[in-house]
Formats: C-alpha cells, structure tokens, sequence
C-alpha cells in the first residue's frame, strides 16, 4: 500500500505568522496613538509602586492596553460567531448583524433597562455590571432559534428567505427598542442610548478576562464541532448520512454563535460587519475548510476591529467617532461585492 | 446485514407512498425502475432516514432503524444523493475525507481518500475545488466520498440515486462496474434508481414503482420484459450483440 506523506504546510504557517505580525503592529500602534504622547520609559512605570498609577504610564496601561485588548477580544468573538452562523445556515452573507441577531441581543437590553429601570433591584454595582451581558444572551438566543426555524421550517434551504428574515426581525427590534426610548425616563434613556452608542471607550481589565475566558472555552468546544461543520457543508441530509447528527450539531453552534455576539455586544453596542468581513476574507485567501476558516475568522476580525477602533478614536482627537461607522465603511463595499458574487445563488 | 421494510409507508404534502414491503440481504443488489415522480428516489430517501416513516417499520438487522444513532448508520450505510450544491468551495480531498467524519478507525485517513477517488475515476480531480467541476465530476467526487465511508466495512448497504445520470456512456458503465466490484469485495447490498434499463438488467432483482407502489419485485431477466414494456408504456424488443451478450432496445 502507497504511503501518502503530506508535505509540511509552508502556507498555513505562512498565515499564522503573517496573522500575528500584524496582530502586533496593529496593537503596537494602536497603544502609542492618542492625545497623549506615550515614551518607552511610562511601559515600565507600572511596575514602579512609587507612581504606578500616574499620568502616561495610567493611560497606556489602564485605558489603551485595555482597550486595545478588548477590541481584540470583540473582534474575534464578532467573527468567530460571524464564521459559525455562515457555515451553519450554509450562506457565505449570514452576518450576527444581518440576521438581527445583535438587534435581537440590543433590543433585549432596552426592554430589561426600562422594565428593571436601569437594573436598580441588583444591589450591587459590581453584579449590575453584569445584567446586561444576561439580556443580550437572552435576546440573542431567541433570535437564533427564530432564526433556525425559519431556515428549517418557513423557507428551507433560501438564502432570500433567510436575508428577509433578518430584516423582518431587525424592523422589529428596532420598532421595540423605539418603544422602550419613548417609554422611558430620562436616567434610563440616557443609561440605554449610552450603552447603543456603542464604543470601546468604556474597556476595563474585567471585561477583557471575561471575554478572552469566554472565546478560551469557546474555542475548547468549537474546535471539536469544526470537521462536523464542514460536513454540513454538503448539506443536511448528507450530513445526516455521514453520522453527524446534524439537530444537536445545530442546538450546539446556535448557543455559541448567541452567546459570543451577545458578550460582544454587552459591554460595547452594535458593532456591524466585522462577522461578515473577517470569515469572507479568510474564505477567500485560505479557501472554505472550517478548521481554518473559523481560527482565522477570529484573529482577522480581531484584527480588523483593533485598525477600526484606533482610526475612531485618533482621527478627530479630541472627539471620538463611533466605531461602527468605520466597520460599516470597509464592510459595507465587501457586502457589494459578495453578493454580485453569490447573486445566482440568492433564490 | 439485512434490511427489512413492513408496511412501510410515507406521506408528503397529500401523496401517499407505500406499504413498501421487501427485504434486502448483504450482497444482493438491486435495481429500482419506474417512470419519473413515480417514487423511486423516495424509497431510497426513506431509507436513508431522510423522512419519517407514517406506519410501519424498517428493521436493519432485526433492530428498528429509528433506534440507530446517525454515527452507527454510517457505519453501515452509505448515501449517494442525486444532486447536491455545496455551501461553500471545499476542496475534492476535504469531500472525500469527510466520508470518514465519523469513522471509529481515523489511521490512513489520506490512503484511503486517495484510493476511493482512484476508484471513482475521480484522481485526477484531486486538489480541485468542488464547485468547478462539471456536474459528472461532481459526481463522481461524491462516489469517491461514499466509498470512502463504507471502505473499512463489510456486509453494508449502499443506497444510490441514478448515479450515473450525468455521465457519459463510457464513464457510465465504468462507474456501474466500479461501485459493483466495490461492493462485491465487501458484500454490500446495493439499492440503485437506475434510469437505463440495460444497466438495470445487470443487477440480481428489479424492483418496479408505480404511482407510489412497488408493483413488480422480481429477478432482473428476461421474464420481466413484458412488465418492463406494461411500466414504461413501450415496446421493447431482445437482441443479442456480437458477442452474444443480450440488449433490450426500445421500438417505435
């Protein structure tokens, strides 16, 4: 019998340090930019106990490094949710945003900020902190099994029909956090809107751990379902044939897509696109294989917010444009062209 | 292995199918004839567990096959479908190997694709992107991946949905001849819809559908042609060819 030797994958290492060098510089750049010069010397400063917590040496390691890091952190959790909604509803423009699944999770936080008004009842700041992370999940969850329903059951198998979907639910989220903003007070408008908004401006050490512990157990669990998940590729049935049971498989990917873009969403708003960017992407320079494209999606939309976020916050020092609107303006023309690529596919 | 359908009946939208009643045992290959929409392909379908059953039972080896889990069918079952589109651009190899998903033994993995797709005629294609190839290519990468599946088992079912509708006539009876020594040297039962009637004859049993039912399940010779001619509403007369292997061809 012929043994087949695979040759050492020059490329997939090619990739991975290509990833991670810009990773760096991206991060490096994105800690030294800002209204106040960072030296050398104020990286060290930290660990002097004498002035640990004064001027540059603060900011760079108590706001940039933090938010640096939480761009990161949102950015892969964005496009590791954006990787597994495509490759579990089968279509390369199924995007966290799109489909309404953050409208889902933001409209969830709306209803639990003005019925709780603003999450008083918690007595605690600390555990207050963390009220809206549970009503994102809870919106976001309900979104996706909408949303699986309606790719099994109303319209099976068409892309249109998920896209509309999508929409429908986004108008209807929209038109309940609408609701809840006329509803409420003032305290608790300005605590929502606040929140919508949408920056990272608000990054903190804890919200870092919580997400790099989440996308830790995350990966531990995805990385078992990603040979699965490419089996569901050739679709339902034949999934079904090659063993793979395709209902849990499905239960398994919809809990982990809700409870990333739901933690990404908790602690900095909507952010669009980066769950349709990076995967895309990475699709297109590495080819479809989940067992890449899913880590990549991570480090790409890591990537990509970090770029996004400095720009927001740099480019009109010392006002701070929302990062959305840079996301939106890279992913908005990708949107373009994926379609015109797909377009035979979407009936 | 042995596949047993009782009473085993379907219902979409308004169209009932069934009773369906036969057996299959290891080894025995057999052919499923009858005009188009007539339901061939949903026996295979119900099968391969792609519907739920309305009554009756289908027991795999005595056992009822509701009590199977996916990843134990798999084991002894392969599935080609009749024409599928994939998502997104895998490359042939990744298709092949995923016929082993969940395949208890995953050693020589990358031998055992390359040898499915030399057997499928498909080697060729190997390091291609799924979506590029002709819709008979396509095919044949599908082939390679359910042989794959079932290469380490023996005494399997392989249930096939015209495989070789999209292939020219010489690929057609290469294919046919590949997936019959496949499944000889395992003893596999081989369950086809066959379009072409020739190929048909060279399979054990025919079973013929009409309108939902299996009206004829009989030997694949000779005897059936008047049931052939009743089925397809024509007229079929026996030739012999030069050497000496019989024909059916069809007269006006």
């Amino acid at each position: 019998m012929r043994q087949v030797v695979s040759p050492l994958d020059y490329s997939a290492w090619g990739a991975r340090l290509g990833l991670l060098l810009v990773g760096l510089i991206a991060f490096l750049i994105a800690v030294n930019l800002g209204a106040l010069q960072i030296h050398h010397s104020d990286w060290l400063q930290v660990f002097n106990p004498q002035n640990a917590y004064e001027g540059a040496s603060y900011v760079l390691w108590n706001i940039r490094i933090p938010r640096a890091l939480l761009a990161i952190m949102v950015g892969a959790a964005l496009g590791v949710a954006g990787a597994l909604a495509q490759s579990l509803f089968r279509n390369p423009l199924a995007d966290p945003g799109l489909l309404g699944v953050s409208a889902g999770a933001s409209c969830s936080v709306a209803i639990g900020i003005v019925m709780f008004d603003g999450f008083r009842f918690i007595p605690a700041e600390e555990l207050r902190i963390w009220a809206i992370p549970f009503f994102a999940f809870l919106g976001a969850i309900a979104v996706c099994f909408c949303l699986d329903y309606v790719a099994r059951v109303v319209s099976p198998g068409s892309i249109a029909g998920l896209l509309l979907t999508g929409i429908a639910l986004n108008a209807l989220a929209g038109a309940v956090i609408g609701l809840c903003t006329y509803l409420a007070n003032d305290e608790q408008l300005r605590s929502f809107t606040f929140w919508s908004l949408g920056s990272l401006a608000s990054a903190r050490w804890m919200m870092v751990g919580v997400l790099f512990g989440a996308l830790a157990i995350g990966w531990v669990w995805i990385r078992t379902l990603l040979q699965d998940l490419n089996a569901l590729t050739l679709g339902e049935n034949i999934a079904n044939h090659l063993g793979v049971d395709v209902s849990h498989l499905r239960t398994k990917v919809i809990v982990l897509v809700a409870t990333l873009s739901g933690l990404a969403v908790a602690w900095c708003g909507m952010i669009g696109f980066i769950g349709l960017m990076a995967p895309n992407l990475v699709r297109i320079c590495l080819g479809s294989d989940q067992k890449r494209a899913v880590p990549y999606s991570a480090g790409v939309g890591a990537i990509l917010l970090l770029i996004a976020d400095t720009i927001a916050r740099t480019i009109a020092i010392p006002a701070e444009v929302p990062v959305g609107i840079f996301t939106a303006l890279m992913g908005g023309p990708l949107f373009l062209i994926l379609l015109r690529q797909y377009r035979s596919r979407l009936d | 292995m042995k596949l047993q359908l009782h009473h085993a009946s379907l219902q979409l939208g308004k169209k009932l199918f069934g009773p369906f009643d036969f057996t299959i045992k290891s080894g025995e290959r057999i052919a499923i004839l009858g005009k188009s929409g007539a339901g061939k392909s949903t026996i295979i379908r119900l099968i391969a567990r792609e519907y739920q059953l309305k009554s009756g039972l289908i027991l795999i080896n005595g056992t009822s096959m509701d009590r199977y889990s996916s990843a134990q069918l798999s084991q002894i079952r392969g599935v080609l479908p009749q024409n599928t589109q994939i998502a997104f651009g895998l490359v042939t190899d990744l298709v092949i190997e995923l016929g082993r998903v969940t395949a208890p033994n995953k050693v020589n993995q990358e031998t055992i694709v390359m040898q499915a797709a030399q057997m499928a005629c498909a080697e060729h294609l190997l390091g291609r992107t799924f979506n590029t190839l002709s819709g008979g290519e396509q095919a044949r990468i599908h082939l390679a991946r359910v042989f794959a599946q079932l290469w380490d088992a023996n005494h399997g079912l392989m249930l096939v949905d015209e495989p070789v509708a999209a292939l020219d006539p010489g690929l057609q009876y290469q294919l046919l001849d590949t997936i019959d020594r496949f499944a000889r040297e395992r003893n596999h039962a081989v369950l086809a819809v066959l379009h072409d009637i020739n190929h048909a004859l060279d399979f054990d049993r025919l079973l013929l559908v009409e309108q939902g039912r299996i009206t004829l399940d009989c030997p694949a010779d000779h005897h059936a042609l008047e049931d052939l001619e009743r089925l397809y509403g024509i007229r079929l007369e026996h030739l012999y060819d030069s050497q000496g292997d019989s024909v059916l061809v069809q007269v006006r």
